[in-house]
């Protein structure tokens, strides 16, 4: 029974034949504790999908490293009464930045009403494990040495444009602001990024690295743009210390927890990525 | 920006369609080679969304290839002896102009509301299709507000004043936006499947490959409540409601690294491949209705007319 099966260790789930599912699917609502196909073009496939992405851009801590969804090739679903919808996936990816092959996952998604998505991903590797690590540690070593903090605005620009210099800050925002759109993923709220809007760096005299960015995400399919404040810890080898707070978490700042006008030297309160 | 009446001015001529609230003119070109039979049309818009700046650009590659290419390229001649083509390169101007000098990301037109502390209805949910039921917002500070009313904004009505009087012409609706790489079909509005709905998602997929064909750019085909999100309102929709068979939405580049803010090196290669999508579907909707197969000869400029110098006023800083 599919129920039972969900039990188990997930990477045996997965690892063991796909579920079996439904041979009709309902439109609404799903029947309880029953997979259900769906087709791979499904909305609600790749949003799930992209969801997977995001936690794995995240954990993956490495700015060099970021996967964005190539297509679905199969996905079902269950709902867990109570508790959510749950994906099940198989997709292809390819490499965020350049566009190349990056592989395939296998995912599983949970929906909660409240909190972040439960994601469980595995994916094969196609990039050089090595070339990213030295891409890493070089970018790395690069931002722990400056004596001088990096201020950078507006990349892309409005044009599209991003310098090559700040390609792999670039990465660095994509891999925090994956933290920020893995937890608000909701079964009908999907994100993007749409703009890193400022970005400070502040010197350390340890061995991490620190900043602060504005992000501004776009939000489906409410079609909002949300300005996220986000402070982001690197330790090279550990994962992304994540604190961040957006303007539409107004009720935090009735609490007088902080401005979101952007001013570098704000408090911030938010949400520290754990995991 | 392309001159596109200087030197192609034989077969386009600026049309009135409407003023926007802030009171700019909306013109559309119409693309049609003079002759005595009664055309059919193929209508097109961008710029329906401010910040999509991709749709606006290939409106005006289109308008540039049809011209262009009219001497040399026999199948163009071919659709326009049956076919005229429509083309409003920019529906929400204001809102266009307001996303190059202010704010990059904005979506909507700029009507303002409550007295001016909040702007705009999203054009794409002002339409009578469904309005104000799905997908949607009564409350003006949201992105997707449908506005006061179906039709309650002059860009909308101005729209649709045309095409309703043409509409029994009218062959084909296309609506470009950005992005995520779709071809999509009616509805947005309800799961319910369009009357000619296997050959509308034919043709969409016979136009996504074309479009592949290109520089290998993968798009998916299928109805907006199912492959993107419910919605209701869009222009899209009320056209094929109002009996217009061939009604499509594209959403162009990208699928999300760079979203709105395309890269500038990117705007030709996806006006190229689009192009050979929006032909793929024009040729389809060409044979269909003008069946007779062999590719007619026509005395080529020898029976053009002169027409009159089109001025197009499309503001690009």
């Amino acid at each position: 029974m599919p129920g039972l099966r969900a039990a188990l260790p997930a990477a045996l789930l997965l690892l063991s034949s796909f579920p079996p599912a439904a041979a009709k699917q309902p439109p609404w609502p799903w029947v309880p504790g029953v997979m259900h196909a769906l087709n791979p073009s499904d909305s609600q496939a790749s949003a799930a999908a992209r969801t997977a992405l995001h936690y794995s851009n995240y954990h993956g801590a490495s700015p060099s490293r970021l996967r964005a969804l190539h297509q679905v090739l199969k996905a079902t679903v269950k709902a867990i009464p109570e508790v959510g919808m749950k994906y099940y996936m198989h997709f292809t990816t390819e490499d965020y930045i350049t566009g190349e092959d990056a592989g395939s996952c296998l995912a599983t998604v949970l929906y909660l009403k409240k909190s972040p998505p439960q994601v469980y991903i595995k994916c094969t590797h196609t990039q050089d494990k090595k070339q990213i690590h030295e891409e890493d540690n070089r970018f790395y070593q690069y931002l722990q040495h400056r004596k001088k903090p990096i201020i950078a605005s507006n990349i892309p620009d409005s044009y599209g444009n991003i310098d090559r210099d700040h390609l792999a800050l670039w990465g660095l925002a994509i891999a925090g602001s994956s933290c920020i759109m893995w937890e608000r993923s909701r079964e009908k709220l999907a994100y993007f990024v749409a703009q890193v809007k400022a970005v400070k760096q502040w010197i350390r005299k340890d061995s991490a690295v620190e900043f602060e960015f504005m992000i501004l995400l776009h939000e489906t399919p409410t079609q909002k743009i949300d300005l996220c404040h986000m402070h982001l810890i690197w330790i090279l080898g550990h994962p992304l210390e994540v604190k961040y707070i957006c303007t539409s978490d107004s009720h935090g700042l009735e609490d007088g927890s902080g401005q979101d006008s952007g001013s570098a030297a704000g408090m911030f309160h938010g949400k520290e990525g754990n995991f | 920006m392309a001159q596109i009446q200087k030197s192609n001015s034989k077969l386009v001529t600026q049309h009135y369609l409407g003023e926007t609230i802030e009171n700019r003119t909306i013109y559309y070109l119409q693309i049609s080679q003079p002759s005595d039979k009664t055309k059919k049309i193929v209508w097109m818009d961008c710029g329906i969304h401010a910040r999509e700046w991709i749709s606006p650009a290939f409106c005006q590659w289109f308008v540039k290839e049809i011209l262009q290419n009219y001497d040399s390229d026999p199948k163009i001649r071919k659709f326009l002896q049956n076919l005229d083509f429509y083309i409003l390169p920019v529906l929400n101007i204001d809102g266009y102009i307001y996303s190059w000098e202010t704010a990059r990301l904005w979506r909507k037109k700029r009507s303002p509301h409550m007295n001016g502390t909040c702007y705009g209805t999203d054009l794409n949910r002002n339409f009578n299709s469904s309005w104000g039921t799905l997908g949607v917002s009564y409350n003006c500070s949201s992105e997707i507000f449908c506005g006061t009313g179906p039709e309650s904004e002059p860009e909308t009505r101005a729209v649709v004043q045309l095409i309703e009087r043409k509409k029994s012409d009218i062959l084909c609706y296309l609506t470009i936006h950005s992005y995520g790489q779709y071809i999509l079909t009616p509805y947005g509005s309800t799961t319910e499947p369009p009357s000619n709905n296997d050959e509308l998602v034919h043709v969409a997929q016979t136009a996504a490959a074309a479009l592949t064909e290109k520089y290998g750019t993968s798009y998916e085909v299928g109805s907006t409540s199912s492959i993107l999100y419910s919605n209701s309102g869009s222009s899209r929709d009320w056209a094929h409601m109002i009996g217009i068979p061939f009604s499509y939405t594209f959403e162009l580049r990208d699928k999300g690294t760079y979203g709105f803010v395309l890269p500038a090196d990117q705007i030709q290669p996806t006006c190229e491949e689009t192009m050979l999508a929006v032909t793929a579907i024009i040729d389809y909707v060409d044979q269909k209705y003008f069946p007779g197969g062999a590719m007619m000869l026509t005395s080529g400029s020898l029976g053009l007319s002169l027409c009159l110098t089109a001025v197009l006023t499309l503001i690009v800083p």
